[in-house]
């Protein structure tokens, strides 16, 4: 079976088992390894991939149902030399990131809620960590600058993100 | 501008915009299309004989290019002792053992092939506790333990005890005979923690000119080296490893483990193989930190002196010693640190069972005898009426107290940290109002750690353009030591911006010998042969720059780039044309160092069967929890977290507070619901994120952290390792704080809902251990 959806902006056509994750395309096939296998289960959040602007594991997604969708991926969040998501740049400025293994899966869910929440608070903001796992940093240098990030963002009368290919 | 000045700074980390960006190409993300798959056919029994194992249909099968067994690789590896095959050899000693590998063409082919092997076990009977384990007439899980190579000398061995550490000093019975003392005892016991690493134990093999090349997820380059070396009875120098940048280790990867196959495989088939756990495989398999057993009796004066201490530590080591044999050694150092105690004698054992091999994580052994220790401590005040925190400013370590091996340490510290912890409770207040009518407790316990020190190497070559190139063994593991700290220290040397150091991966082949990347250890043992490298860099370029200058070398210094004249800042020349004249004259500016531990002396037979006497390098922390106990539902909520961290010397303080709040939030797992438990069949029942409860953003507060410089340290600009510690002392004060809510004595972590709901209703039993003999000299080999 084919199944033709839009990937970071182009076209792209998988032809086999429709029941295949999302996110076995995308490292074996596509090899944007930015979106991460870890549990395959849906609990870590580190493949999340935005299918039609909405945060979602990729590995628990088949493949057959994104047929007509648009897939943003980590690498197609900035690509080249863009410059990066407002969140990256908070999570770098805030040296948020250790081993980093976790980290395409938060930015991806996290763009996708700072995107649609402009006022969250904390404790909402955690709320919005629910699935996505880190074991290295213990979240809170994450929810400070995805706190920041709002808070420039409200300053400069922005919303954040709105980066969608 | 001094050194220090020049190198302490808030430096971010050059790889985060990658990591952020997903460009970071970890081992598991560099799997190409023409590479081999492996999968392994691991055991379903945790005990057995292997009667038969024909891989020749296996063969035949679609896509199969190779199939290893034990026979492959007879050589056996370890810590301290060599009793571990790389695949089993004619038996199996626990569920989910290596038995045969298959490399395909793809991974669905590998898998397919493994139906194809024929298998015959023979089950035995399986040994899973210590309890068990440690019985006069309990089958021995390794028979031929007597023939295994020692690596290590020096460790009481016998039947299921791989290893026993001790040891003694002063008149313990003496002191507990005395009048005027009051004896208390106390028994604990700890579970197993899983590291879940995000990337799995991944490797990439291939065979290049008769030599192995392992690409391989890692914390230890040279171990991987070796333990190939000997498995393959090939000269070590016959492996060459590499290290991407690795997706979280907290100790895990200490150890070689499955890296060694795909040398096999490479060698077997002439193709690049790849071999990743399964996230089943890997959680099911991890070298666990070990399930322990603790028996603690003090005798302790009216007065709060404390004048004996005695105590039995069981460690787990499941079916193969591993880090646990060397592990035995830290008890000294952890349950026999903290406090001034008269006479002291302690004996520490790894236990072999049919369960999966424990290993390394994040301050090993100190995590649980910290615990132990402060709820003994605890205990000893509740029965003699001490405030704890007193009881504990007058008791802990100060300068000219003696260790448990003999060991004199120098300069108080702790006291000074608990006065400083005092301070910053003030300054954050307290957070008793969130209990809301919930059960309040609050507990200030202290931990002993140290810095794994041991050999590392480093060159530094001076580029023309101005940059140097920094060649070590290290890895980044994700604590930010490669990119961070080991610039910094380089940069400040040499007078450079940290952007200006470029920092090479780990390569076998490139660098000098290095015991690793765990222990605290990096910044102090690759730093300070860093130093030591650009030592000699700075002495041949003011050597140029003097005759270029006609100025003597003593008289200049490196500044922002340039060689100046002492007192003159802009005069002299800029570094790279001094470089490109020596290049010319002498040839290229390069230099090599090496780091030692200086081996700290123990008081003559104090200490026996131990591989660190004494510690080079002390680490004391100071934790505080607050917590709040549901006494509905058992839930215990985490309220407010304290540290005080004796650091030595801060090189970047925004990366060490960051160390410490996941440290912390690591040890909250580990004291409240990271939970590992055997099924019937000896298999480890949490093998996902569904069964395995890692702390989520909403189960932790942010740690309010205190960095304690100036106590004395041989690291390079006075440092100490400042990312393992921070999870040392947390299940302690967990523990404690836990115990005061409820008014009950906690002896047993993780403290799960339903386990402090049964210590609320005394319906959990304390631990007993009828495997513990009464006499602590019938604890031990003798």
């Amino acid at each position: 079976m084919t199944v033709t959806f839009r990937l970071n902006g182009e076209d792209c056509r998988f032809h086999g088992d429709p029941m295949t994750p999302l996110v076995d395309i995308l490292r074996q096939e596509r090899f944007l390894t930015g979106t991460k296998a870890v549990c395959r289960e849906g609990f870590c959040g580190a493949c999340t991939v935005h299918v039609d602007d909405e945060a979602m594991p990729s590995c628990l997604k088949p493949v057959g149902l994104v047929q007509g969708c648009a897939v943003t991926t980590i690498e197609g969040l900035s690509s080249g030399n863009q410059a990066p998501h407002p969140l990256q740049a908070n999570f770098e400025a805030a040296d948020a990131v250790q081993c980093g293994m976790c980290f395409p899966g938060m930015v991806m869910s996290l763009s996708a809620f700072v995107r649609d929440n402009p006022h969250a608070s904390r404790p909402e903001i955690k709320a919005a960590m629910v699935g996505n796992i880190c074991r290295c940093t213990g979240y809170e240098r994450i929810v400070d600058a995805v706190a920041d990030c709002l808070d420039q963002a409200r300053k400069a009368g922005q919303s954040v993100g709105g980066i969608n290919v | 501008m001094s050194e220090l000045s020049a190198t302490v700074m808030n430096l971010p980390r050059r790889d985060a915009q990658d990591k952020l960006r997903g460009r970071t190409k970890y081992t598991n993300d560099r799997i190409r299309l023409d590479m081999l798959h492996a999968v392994l056919l691991r055991s379903t029994v945790p005990a057995g004989h292997i009667r038969k194992l024909d891989v020749s249909a296996a063969l035949r099968c679609p896509g199969v290019r190779a199939v290893a067994t034990g026979a492959d690789a007879p050589g056996l590896y370890g810590i301290g002792i060599a009793d571990h095959p790389l695949l089993a050899i004619d038996t199996i000693r626990y569920h989910g053992e290596p038995i045969a590998v298959i490399a395909a063409e793809t991974e669905k082919q590998a898998r397919a092939a493994l139906a194809a092997i024929m298998l015959e076990v023979e089950p035995q009977a399986p040994v899973f506790a210590m309890a068990e384990a440690l019985q006069p007439a309990a089958r021995l899980v390794h028979e031929g333990w007597r023939g295994y190579d020692v690596i290590t000398q020096g460790g009481a061995r016998a039947g299921n005890i791989a290893w026993e550490a001790k040891s003694s000093r002063g008149d313990v019975d003496a002191a507990f005979a005395r009048p005027d003392i009051r004896i208390v005892e106390s028994s604990f016991t700890v579970g197993r923690q899983s590291h879940v690493p995000f990337e799995p134990r991944v490797a990439i093999g291939s065979w290049e000119d008769g030599r192995a090349h392992i690409q391989t997820s890692t914390q230890v380059p040279w171990t991987v080296r070796n333990v190939t070396g000997r498995v393959m009875q090939l000269p070590p120098g016959r492996v060459r490893v590499t290290v991407p940048p690795v997706g979280g280790g907290f100790g895990l990867k200490f150890d070689a483990s499955i890296e060694p196959i795909t040398a096999l495989l490479a060698r077997m088939t002439g193709r690049t193989v790849v071999l990743e756990n399964t996230r089943q495989e890997e959680m099911a398999t991890c070298l666990c930190r070990e399930n322990a057993e603790i028996r603690i009796r003090s005798a302790v004066t009216a007065e709060g002196y404390i004048a004996g201490r005695e105590a039995v530590v069981l460690m787990d080591c499941g079916a193969y010693g591993g880090e646990q044999v060397f592990l035995t050694t830290m008890t000294a150092h952890t349950l026999g640190g903290n406090y001034k105690v008269g006479a002291t004698r302690l004996v520490s054992r790894a236990v072999y069972t049919n369960t999966p091999p424990n290993g390394a994580f994040r301050a090993c052994n100190g995590v649980y005898n910290t615990f132990a220790l402060e709820r003994h401590t605890d205990e000893i005040c509740d029965a003699l009426g001490f405030d704890p925190m007193e009881f504990r400013k007058k008791n802990v370590l100060g300068d000219g107290d003696l260790g448990a091996t003999g060991q004199v340490f120098e300069a108080d510290v702790l006291g000074p940290m608990l006065d400083r912890m005092e301070a910053l409770r003030a300054s954050t207040g307290t957070s008793e109002a969130k209990a809301d009518g919930r059960l309040y407790g609050i507990a200030t316990t202290v931990g002993t750690w140290f810095v794994f020190v041991g050999p590392s190497a480093a060159t530094v070559n001076l580029n023309a353009d101005g940059s140097a190139t920094l060649v070590t063994s290290g890895v980044e593991i994700g604590s930010g030591t490669m990119v961070q700290s080991l610039p910094q220290i380089v940069a400040g040397q040499l007078g450079l911006a940290p952007d200006q150091v470029i920092v090479r991966e780990a390569d076998t082949d490139a660098a000098g010998l290095d015991v690793g990347v765990g222990g605290g250890r990096t910044t102090v043992s690759i730093g300070a042969a860093s130093i030591a490298a650009c030592a000699e860099v700075r002495e041949k370029l003011l050597q140029t720059a003097g005759e270029m200058l006609q100025t003597r070398p003593e008289d200049l210094v490196l500044r922002d780039g340039r060689v100046e004249i002492t007192g003159r800042p802009g005069s002299g020349m800029s570094i790279p044309a001094v470089v490109a004249h020596a290049q010319a004259i002498t040839g290229p500016i390069s230099g090599s160092g090496a780091f030692a531990a200086k081996n700290t002396p123990a008081m003559s037979g104090c200490a026996m069967g131990h591989f660190i006497d004494a510690l080079d390098i002390p680490v004391f922390v100071v934790h505080e929890a607050e917590v709040a106990v549901d006494p509905d539902t058992g839930h215990v909520e985490v309220l407010a977290y304290r540290v005080v961290q004796d650091v030595g010397r801060v090189l970047n303080p925004r990366a060490i507070l960051g160390q410490i709040q996941g440290g912390v939030v690591q040890g909250l797992g580990y004291a409240l619901h990271e939970e590992v438990t055997l099924t019937a069949d000896g298999r480890i029942a949490q093998d996902d994120f569904e069964t395995y409860r890692l702390p989520l953003a909403q189960d932790v507060v942010p740690v309010a952290a205190d960095l304690y410089e100036g106590a004395p340290s041989m690291g390079p600009l006075g440092t100490k390792g400042a990312g393992e510690v921070p999870i040392l002392a947390v299940g302690a004060a967990i523990g404690c704080a836990v115990a005061r809510a409820i008014g009950k004595p906690v002896r047993q972590l993780p403290l799960t809902p339903p386990r402090v709901l049964r210590l609320l209703h005394e319906r959990e039993p304390p631990p007993e251990f009828p495997h513990i003999a009464p006499g602590w000299a019938a604890n031990t080999l003798g």
